[in-house]
């Protein structure tokens, strides 16, 4: 199955959470926001959606900026 | 003493508001912020790179600062609104600078694109801070829009060449009854007083901080300098004469 993790094709083999995605990237789940398909998903929903075939994911967080 | 900055019915206690950008660490940014003493500190939104590490730039500022994100990035309103909600989500509060930048040599705002974001994401129940091209009719339809505050440039982003849109900046500041904030272009300290002697609420700086050489002193040099600009402001600095004025006494004795 293939989707799509900030602009870069991801092949999953398994059924695989939101969670699982961000946790197999090390990425602290506190610090981030998902936009999925274009709709924000807050973290505390990041265990309960399971990816689908051409999901498409903005994984953001906040940097230094003026 | 100065008076107190209000934004949104919000209380401010710093006239010197700090951008994050640049910084050689977050370790310093943060020092910057502290001996600024900036109550409101902007932050951007990037897609995370698992293989950077980076560090929750959150944890390296301190509570008790107004968190306000910008939309850079953002081409058009569509963009800029779909930023701001972003942000929003990542538990920040409210405070949004809307900056839509098409142009990538100058970095000037469209502000067409910008009063529509601002007009949709303040009912939405954003703080809206524009950063704008300074133009009264636009500061208007802003101000109309649901506005908390205009951020008018004074000169290109990073150039630090100051105030160089002086005379437009001061139309806003006497027409626009919303606090006036100069953002980008303010290079050094006489620059930040030079806003604030003409009547500016507050003063946005970034590069020029966090690309000097020591920005924990710089931040805090440019702090005073708000600090005195306004102080002048709101005495009623005497005006600028065409001729001399002796400032001794002329008594004549000596003929």
């Amino acid at each position: 199955m293939k989707v799509r993790v900030n602009g870069e094709e991801v092949f999953l083999t398994k059924e695989t959470s939101m969670a699982a995605i961000i946790a197999e990237r090390k990425i602290n789940p506190q610090a981030v926001v998902v936009e999925y398909n274009g709709v924000i998903l807050t973290r505390e929903k990041f265990d309960s959606v399971i990816l689908k075939e051409n999901d498409a994911l903005e994984i953001v967080a906040f940097v230094g900026g003026g | 003493m100065e008076t107190q900055l209000i934004v949104s019915g919000q209380p401010i206690r710093s006239r010197f508001f700090l951008g994050t950008g640049k910084f050689a660490s977050y370790k310093i940014m943060r020092e910057a912020i502290i001996s600024s003493g900036a109550h409101i500190v902007t932050v951007a939104l990037r897609r995370i790179d698992p293989q950077a590490k980076e560090e929750n730039i959150l944890e390296y500022i301190p509570k008790d600062c107004i968190v306000m994100a910008n939309t850079s990035g953002a081409r058009n309103a569509e963009e800029a609104i779909r930023v701001a909600r972003l942000a929003r989500a990542l538990g920040c509060g409210n405070w949004i600078k809307i900056e839509v930048i098409p142009d990538n040599k100058y970095l000037l705002p469209d502000n067409a694109q910008t009063i529509y974001a601002t007009e949709v994401l303040a009912k939405e129940g954003f703080i809206v801070m524009p950063y704008v091209n300074p133009d009264l009719a636009d500061a208007r339809r802003l101000r109309d829009a649901g506005a908390a505050s205009i951020m008018p440039l004074g000169a290109p982003i990073g150039t630090n060449k100051g105030i160089a849109l002086r005379e437009l900046i001061k139309i806003l500041i006497e027409e626009i009854e919303l606090p006036i904030v100069v953002d980008a272009g303010i290079g050094r300290p006489s620059h930040a007083a030079q806003a604030m002697e003409i009547g500016a609420a507050a003063v946005l700086v970034n590069t020029a901080v966090a690309t000097s050489d020591d920005p924990v002193s710089v931040a805090r040099a440019f702090s005073l300098a708000v600090e005195a600009g306004r102080l002048a402001y709101e005495c009623g600095i005497s005006p600028i004469r065409e001729s001399a004025q002796a400032s001794s006494p002329l008594t004549g004795f000596l003929r």
